[in-house]
């Protein structure tokens, strides 16, 4: 630990070049924390007088309890270089120090939207892997997040020790497993051409790779070995990286360097004979206990032990030798200052992704420059929840200019339009507060390229906003995130005492602003609903919502709720007819299913209502066999006028058709927000309108008229066009070993999932699993699976698609009819679905 | 049961003889309206020809209510209104009440109640429909033979009918003053304490020289002793499941309730309906806090006090930055109020009992003003408690706290802290330097732009703004076809099914 003064650390901040603000990013349970510890522990900052009493890691309760990260939590590190490793650094730089932001974000797929949040206020990442699981399903997903926002990566392979001591593989077989997790890794990044990001790859040749094992506390890049061997060898550093990977052999009998292995037994890869196996030598005298062979070579590798140290033995011996040989801090850190940018770098390419307005205005200018001097630029990521209940932190980052304690910003929130009103404040912020540990210091003010937490803005900003001097009135804001997961699981609450229901409301309002990802609604029977990214995701919101939001008041909470989307299964078997309430206008309509993928690519927005009319055509014709004419009759989408469902009008030299166009559209999406078999979305449902009989005169065909006989009528279309119902399905993620297989089968098939694919980690004995599972299922599937496989088997859900029930909701008796009738029923509707004689009229 | 007695045609007679009424309107609900010639015949054999008596029957709003407006087309002196009554305060005449004498077994509702009464350990307050008032007198005769022998602390309470007839309300006193002044409650009575919405009227009963508190609902009066809460109490309602059921689990929502149903002779505790509708209420009541155009729907035209509540929901709804129409159209039905999409939604003010308007078909919420008065002043919290007759809310508001902090408010309907319109501004800029700049930048801007969100997604601020996206803007010269097209002979026969389509 660095002790530190507020005073001391506010210095470094203005040293834009030796910043670096960066992310670990990974899979759950690759090591994220533990490494992140190993490194606070070394180079963690800590208030002064704090020191001794607060430990670091010291998060919340739950997440230690579970072990897991459930919030992202930001720490500063500080390191000093020596003037001889950076000897090779081409960069810019302000002397040795070194600051490092460093924010720890959770792994677990239902907490991806603190990721999001991490990234956008970071420009470099750590990415690790589990050397013995590989890239898994959450390493890519944030990785793709973390290149989206252009923020570089450097990869660490983590968990080495589990090679040595559990699977003590060979060097040879270690090599390969690590070169499989590289190109993986790399495999991802590679589709990210970035001319202004450059190559974003990683290479261990290059020091872009470290190699760790969190849990001990040591790591290592090919720059540390490359530097013990370059002088032995009489090459430089750079050239002995490059042997130290790849097809590069040596030969100790010849001492010759060779690109293929030359089949003498002598011969080995130049990783393994420099890397590998003098590790793998150290860690097994070490838990041999051989110390007489110790010392020698701890003497030639120039690591010193203190006496006490020497007493060790067996793991804690072999722990304390590797960490004072291969310290991960100094590895990680060195690599991080190499290879990741500074923001004043970073910001150069990253303010097209992050500037909203024009990218030659003064704004754009002060970002891409970095510039303390410029206007302020500050965008903030996410409101934490402050010790004293109710308020909040603004934490984020400043992009150009400073924020100041007592200075008056212009808060531009998410829905701000430049040159409008509508979304904007003007606020002092009280306290600008940088984070030293889990101290809070105020600080008087805090310059661009560092994130700051500012106290006093929290009733003005909802989830994240812009802020900019006061002055600034041209400022666009800083475009908005984009998270990955969407809000599934869905649970209604309400309180125990109906008294405490104005607790609840503050509660849940509290809870929508401390979360980036939970959505807290309210349904039509008045209950209220939190929906989140997935069980653990909710279990986490409830808990914070009852015991800090809401002082403990207690709640009740209902069985998880899922909503379901209606659909057709064929067209229309007649083209039903609805009269108006006064007679005297009918509406003739069918209902089809949309071609496959037409859905999709409404929701992805391809296609969608604010496109230009002929390129939406054309799409529509080429991609899904339209006939063009008719693409450019849609009338509308919905619901909410972006919804996966239209109105395509097929009528022919109709009169006044025009004129009930609106009215049509406005029952249309009345009706594709509550179907009629259980009043769930609609989804991927193509009405046509056929036909249309108006009055003749305008005051007998007003919208009182066509609003409610439109939406009649498109109830009646979808109950003659066989309707089904369609159920969210997961795509679940499994990694276990073989003798688990039997009980994830097992599991899966009780809850209705299918296998479609099943892969053997080659090298390992583990197996990776993907199945759909519906979500209706998935409640408490991670601990019904976690027991049928003695905890070996971990799944990760993410929402995959939408998938049609194939019984048929109007037959009794049928699950899909059981299914409507207890949505119904807990919609507080009448249970039986109203019958298609009230939609449809007869002559 | 006797025609005579039920109808009361002896009481009707008295009323008009006293009071020298010369032109009575007879008001009847639908389902009364095939006995009116009788009992036009039998009061006029009765009152002779000085009396010109009308028979008035479909009213324009509620049948509940007393329809003044048709009273006074034939320039009548008051009104006899027959049939299930809200008890809602006259405006201008004055109003005799003929409940009916709905049939009732007194014994085996004396045994329920006091089944009740034992096996609840609660006082009870017998609440009941006024078509049962008859049998009050001799219900508490049973009940008294009843509980000679037992031994209980619990008692039971009886509400008494305040009135059955009405006088429109003066200029100087409250509706209430004068509701209490007939039912020779003395005017003393001074400490008037508009508490917990529940118009209760805090009094010194001068009888009995003990505080109590006096609660009305629709028609009924109550005592209760001072510091007594009607939660502490258990609700014995006789009648059926009608809106003034509705009214008293609504208002009394933290009261255990029990419905003895006359006709049925039996007990119900399960009210999960009338539960469920106070949910639906409080959704509701979200939902109005989205509304950015709002829609007063006039649904009386004779409730005393009409004018000032629609006055005083103008001056909400403006204060809360959202504009209002206020729109009168008879009983609203579906296709009425479809008729204005812009509204997102309608503050119907109307008598207590026809006040809850809640319909899968309409396309915009229907709210009450009291829910009114939550939604749209920011602040205020649903706490649960729940007031449905706009009398009391015009009381009860008056002292409102304009809480103006300029945290965007929470919508529970998007799920998400939104943005309010700010109120509109009159035509007052404060930069004027720039202010042409700001013109010639909106003339410049894409009209049509999002039509749709203003459209169907309420997100039009007034009216003219929701017609201006319209779609079709009415005959314009460019047809897609300029060409002049020659006649067709038209259809024929009845809209239902034309002449061709046989």
């Amino acid at each position: 630990m660095v002790k530190f003064t507020a005073e001391e650390l506010r210095r470094i901040m203005d040293m834009k070049h030796n910043i670096r603000n960066m992310s670990v990013i990974a899979h759950v349970d690759h090591g994220k924390s533990t490494l992140t510890d190993s490194l606070v522990a070394a180079a963690g900052i800590i208030a002064q007088e704090a020191a001794g009493d607060v430990r670091m890691t010291d998060t919340r309760q739950d997440e230690a309890e579970r072990g897991i990260t459930i919030k992202s939590t930001g720490i500063s590190l500080y390191y000093e270089m020596t003037d001889e490793s950076l000897k090779n650094y081409k960069g810019e730089r302000n002397g040795n120090e070194y600051l490092i932001n460093l924010i720890d974000s959770p792994g677990h797929v239902d907490f991806s939207s603190e990721v999001t949040a991490a990234l956008r206020i970071t420009d470099g990442a750590l990415v690790v892997v589990d050397c013995v699981e590989g890239v898994c399903v959450q390493t890519e997903t944030v990785l793709r997040q973390a290149l989206g926002e252009r923020i570089r990566p450097v990869l660490t392979v983590n968990k080495m020790d589990r090679c040595f001591l559990e699977l003590q593989v060979e060097g040879e077989e270690a090599y390969q497993t690590f070169l499989r997790v590289i190109e993986n890794a790399n495999v991802i990044m590679a589709t990210y051409e970035d001319p202004l990001l450059g190559d974003v790859q990683v290479y261990p040749e290059k020091g872009t790779v470290a190699f760790s094992a969190g849990l001990h506390g040591w790591a290592f890049t090919l720059t540390n070995f490359a530097k013990m061997y370059a002088a032995k060898f009489g090459v430089d550093e750079a050239k002995m990286m490059e042997r130290l990977w790849g097809e590069n052999y040596f030969d100790p009998a010849t001492k010759k360097w060779t690109n293929k292995n030359t089949g003498s037994p002598t011969c080995k890869r130049g990783f393994v004979q420099f890397c590998y196996e003098p590790i793998k030598q150290i860690i097994s005298t070490c838990m041999n206990d051989q110390k007489d062979k110790l010392w020698p070579m701890l003497q030639k590798l120039g690591v010193t032990m203190k006496s006490e140290e020497k007493e060790l033995l067996g793991k804690a011996l072999m722990k304390r030798v590797m960490q004072n040989w291969l310290p991960a801090s100094s590895a990680l850190l060195e690599m991080m200052i190499f290879h990741l940018p500074s923001p004043s770098r970073a910001q150069k390419y990253r303010v097209e992704n992050l500037y909203e307005g024009p990218l030659d205005d003064i704004y754009a200018t002060a970002i891409r420059n970095c510039d303390p001097e410029g206007p302020l630029m500050l965008y903030v990521s996410k409101m934490i929840p402050a010790s004293d209940k109710g308020r909040f932190f603004a934490f984020g980052r400043v992009f150009s200019g400073r924020v100041a304690t007592g200075m008056k910003v212009r808060i531009m929130g998410p829905n701000y339009v430049p040159g409008q009103k509508k979304d904007l404040y003007v606020k002092n912020v009280q306290r600008t507060v940088i984070w030293m540990g889990k101290k809070q210091e105020s600080v008087e003010d805090v310059p661009c390229g560092n994130t700051v937490a500012m106290v006093g803005l929290d009733q003005y900003i909802t989830k994240n906003a812009t802020l900019t001097n006061e002055k600034e009135v041209d400022a666009h804001p800083i475009r908005a995130m984009k998270f990955s997961v969407s809000p599934v699981v869905r649970v209604a609450v309400q309180c125990k005492v109906a008294s405490d229901l104005p607790k609840l409301v503050e509660g849940l309002k509290r809870l929508a602003k401390s979360d980036p990802m939970v959505v807290c609604t309210i349904e039509e029977s008045g209950e209220h609903i939190i929906a989140g990214a997935g069980e653990l995701h909710l279990e986490i919101c409830l808990k914070d919502l009852q015991e800090d939001f809401m002082g403990g008041a207690e709640i009740v909470v209902s069985d998880p709720v899922v909503s379901f989307r209606e659909t057709v299964l064929e067209k229309s078997c007649r083209t039903v007819m609805s009269k108006s309430p006064n007679k005297h206008n009918r509406l003739y309509m069918e209902a089809r299913p949309m071609e496959d993928g037409l859905a999709e690519a409404i929701d992805e927005g391809r296609i969608g209502p604010r496109d230009d009319p002929k390129s939406r055509a054309k799409i529509l014709s080429e991609e899904f066999g339209w006939d063009k004419d008719l693409a450019k009759k849609i009338w509308c989408f919905g619901p909410e006028t972006t919804g996966p469902n239209m109105v395509v009008d097929m009528c022919k030299g109709v009169q006044y058709l025009n004129e009930i166009k609106d009215s049509v559209v406005a029952g249309f999406q009345w009706a594709s927000k509550e179907g009629a078999l259980a009043e769930e979305n609609m989804r991927a449902i193509c009405f046509e309108v056929c036909d249309v009989v108006l009055h003749a005169d305008a005051i007998h065909r007003g919208g009182g008229q066509i609003i409610p006989t439109a939406r009649r009528v498109i109830y009646a279309s979808q109950l003659t066009a066989k309707p089904r119902l369609l159920e969210p399905v997961y795509l679940v993620e499994i990694q276990a070993p073989e003798q688990a297989l039997g009980g994830i089968y097992g599991v899966l098939n009780q809850k209705r999932g299918h296998v479609f694919e099943e892969l053997q980690r080659p090298g390992t004995p583990l197996y990776n699993i993907k199945a759909y599972l519906p979500v209706v299922e998935s409640f408490g599937f991670s601990s019904t699976l976690r027991a049928a496989t003695s905890g070996q088997a971990f799944p990760q859900c993410v929402f995959d698609h939408w998938d049609m029930m194939s019984s048929d909701p109007l037959e009794p008796g049928t699950q899909a009819a059981q299914l409507v009738s207890d949505i119904r029923k807990r919609k507080g509707l009448k249970e039986q679905m109203t019958p298609l004689s009230e939609f449809e009229d007869k002559l | 049961m006797d025609f005579e007695a039920n109808y009361e045609i002896s009481r009707t007679v008295d009323f008009i003889r006293t009071r020298n009424f010369t032109k009575v309107a007879l008001q009847f609900p639908d389902e009364l309206l095939k006995d009116s010639t009788r009992v036009a015949k039998a009061l006029r054999s009765e009152l002779g020809k000085g009396v010109r008596l009308y028979v008035m029957a479909d009213t324009a709003y509620g049948s509940c209510c007393v329809d003044e407006i048709g009273a006074s087309h034939v320039d009548a002196d008051c009104v006899v209104h027959y049939g299930h009554a809200c008890m809602s305060p006259t405006s201008t005449l004055p109003a005799l009440f003929v409940f009916g004498k709905a049939s009732i077994d007194v014994n085996a509702c004396a045994e329920s109640l006091r089944h009740c009464l034992s096996t609840a350990s609660k006082h009870i307050v017998v609440l009941y429909g006024l078509e049962y008032a008859h049998a009050l007198e001799n219900l508490k005769t049973v009940m008294a033979e009843l509980l000679q022998f037992s031994v209980s602390n619990s008692s039971v309470h009886f509400a008494e009918v305040a009135c059955s007839s009405i006088n429109p309300s003066g200029d100087k006193m409250t509706e209430k003053e004068q509701l209490y002044s007939h039912n020779g409650v003395s005017d003393i009575e001074e400490v008037h304490k508009y508490a917990n919405g529940n118009s209760s009227l805090i009094s010194v009963d001068c009888n009995k020289l003990e505080p109590c508190t006096k609660y009305s609902l629709g028609g009924l009066i109550w005592n209760m002793p001072v510091g007594h809460k009607m939660e502490d109490y258990l609700l014995f309602w006789i009648g059926s499941e009608n809106p003034a059921f509705t009214n008293v689990v609504l208002t009394f929502n933290n009261c255990e309730i029990v419905r003895y149903d006359a006709e049925q002779s039996n007990l119900l505790k399960d009210f999960a309906y009338q539960r469920r509708i106070l949910k639906r209420r409080y959704y509701l009541v979200e939902k109005a806090k989205d509304a950015n155009i709002v829609g007063i729907l006039v649904g009386t035209l004779g409730v005393a006090g009409y004018l000032r509540i629609i006055q005083q929901m103008k001056e909400l709804i403006e204060r809360a930055g959202k504009k209002s129409y206020t729109l009168v159209m008879g009983r609203p039905n579906s296709a009425k109020l479809a008729n204005f999409p812009e509204c997102d939604v309608f503050v119907y003010v109307s008598c207590a009992q026809t006040a809850l308007l809640d319909s899968k078909e309409f396309l915009a919420p229907v709210i009450t003003p009291f829910e009114a008065v939550l939604a749209f002043s920011r602040g205020s919290k649903w706490t649960g408690k729940y007031v449905i007759n706009f009398q009391d809310l015009t009381a009860s508001t008056t002292s409102e706290v304009v809480n103006d902090t300029e945290e965007a408010r929470f919508s529970f309907i998007q799920g998400g802290y939104v943005e309010d319109i700010q109120p509109l501004e009159n035509g007052e800029h404060k930069e004027s330097s720039l202010a042409l700049a700001e013109a010639t930048e909106k003339a410049l801007n894409l009209k049509n732009q999002c039509t749709d969100s203003v459209l169907f997604k309420g997100k039009a601020r007034f009216g003219a703004e929701f017609f201006a996206a319209r779609s079709f803007q009415g005959l314009n010269m460019q047809y897609e076809n300029p060409l002049p097209q020659s006649y067709v002979i038209g259809r024929t026969g009845k809209a239902s099914a034309y002449e061709d389509e046989k």
